[in-house]
């Protein structure tokens, strides 16, 4: 486990309480006894004394394929595990809490994040990775993760390195976004329209490389890669957001509305 | 099929031979009452069986004969754990616990000194049944 990517985990679990200020303890562990990331209401000797626990219960649950959740529901809090790629996410949350986003956060959005990253750059899970390099070679990227559709969408900040031998070029970062659809006479079908801040910061990584083309994908995994614009009303809530045409939106098979993952092609 | 439990010997070979092994305590009202709700309980859609347990008497009505020792190791574990964890992190008296695997989902709750575990298909409504064991 990287660095980097307990950073990432880090960082998300560090926006529970923002969201939901009824979740108290959130941290996200493996069976070994690794502490992948945690929040500071939450001490070490309570992490380690929970996963001892839980390796008991889940020796026997082979029996039933494994846990893929564990919900202790206490007269006060209610504590949730929730299994993802080796790694288990708890968070413990009060009674009031709103239980649609716990679940959400717990079952559906930390999960899709860390299998995102996982799929995306499977690099930054391994053991091996980003040791070897100097802290300063790291270089910032970042993924636009929505949190409700009428509202900001709000950058999490994400960690990935480039160590291609020559010439030093960065990999071309990830965002996610959502999709607007485009359309109208002077639309051009073949070019989508993106977020120009987003636009700015592969400009700015990337210097004098021309950019003209960006490779979309869907979270079910089709693809394509078109030419991009930015996004032209300035008074726009742009962030976060692809506007594509129709004939696109056909071609990877999705809609308004849903999620997307985009980044520059460099060539 | 029910069959008084003389012995621990008895008991674990009932347990290994028979779908259903029971000693019920008469003194022990609260076991009878659950006992009959669990009996509804497991005529359910999705609800593959039940072992409910007290100091004196335990039942074991589940439909996998060969899995009857492992289920009911599971079962122990998860009540003896989740004492562990709820005082860890301060959850207030345990009302239920919930672990679902790959294919089967388990629901464990204790009610006094008799300790419920319901097995059950993960598409079973688990809710339903916290609110049918609680009435």
């Amino acid at each position: 486990m990287t660095e980097a990517y307990s950073t990432a985990l880090q960082t998300i679990i560090d926006e529970f309480k923002n969201i939901s200020p009824e979740i108290t303890n959130t941290f996200i562990f493996k069976k070994n006894g690794e502490i992948v990331a945690s929040n500071e209401t939450t001490t070490e000797d309570q992490i380690k004394k929970l996963i001892t626990a839980f390796n008991n219960v889940a020796d026997q649950a082979e029996t039933i394929g494994g846990i893929e959740t564990l919900t202790i529901q206490g007269a006060n809090s209610q504590l949730n595990i929730t299994s993802m790629n080796n790694r288990y996410l708890a968070t413990v949350s009060s009674r009031a809490a709103d239980q649609k986003i716990v679940k959400t956060l717990t079952r559906i959005f930390v999960p899709t994040v860390v299998k995102l990253v996982d799929q995306i750059a499977p690099e930054l899970a391994d053991n091996k990775s980003l040791q070897t390099t100097k802290p300063e070679d790291k270089l910032i990227e970042e993924i636009v993760l929505p949190v409700e559709e009428t509202s900001h969408n709000e950058q999490t900040p994400d960690t990935s390195a480039s160590f291609s031998s020559e010439p030093l070029l960065p990999e071309p970062p990830v965002n996610q976004f959502m999709i607007e659809k485009i359309g109208g006479l002077l639309v051009p079908v073949d070019t989508v329209r993106v977020d120009s801040e987003v636009i700015a910061k592969w400009n700015d990584l990337y210097g004098d490389k021309q950019i003209t083309q960006v490779h979309i994908e869907t979270l079910e995994g089709k693809k394509t890669t078109c030419k991009f614009k930015p996004i032209k009303e300035t008074n726009h809530n742009a962030k976060g957001i692809i506007q594509i045409p129709e004939k696109i939106l056909q071609t990877l098979q999705t809609s308004k509305g849903k999620l997307v993952i985009a980044k520059p092609v460099i060539e | 099929m029910l069959k008084p439990k003389t012995s621990t010997n008895e008991a674990e070979t009932a347990i290994a031979n028979e779908v259903i092994v029971t000693a019920v305590d008469e003194e022990n009202s609260g076991f009878a009452n659950l006992s009959a709700s669990l009996t509804e309980i497991r005529k359910l859609k999705g609800v593959i069986g039940y072992i409910l347990r007290s100091n004196t008497s335990a039942i074991i009505d589940l439909n996998e004969q060969d899995k009857i020792i492992e289920y009911a190791v599971l079962s122990t574990q998860m009540h003896d754990t989740s004492k562990e964890i709820a005082k860890q992190f301060n959850l207030g008296q345990t009302e239920s616990i919930l672990v679902e695997g790959k294919n089967v989902k388990v629901l464990c709750m204790s009610m006094g000194e008799n300790k419920i575990s319901v097995f059950m298909e993960k598409s079973a409504t688990h809710a339903w049944i916290i609110k049918r064991i609680l009435l």
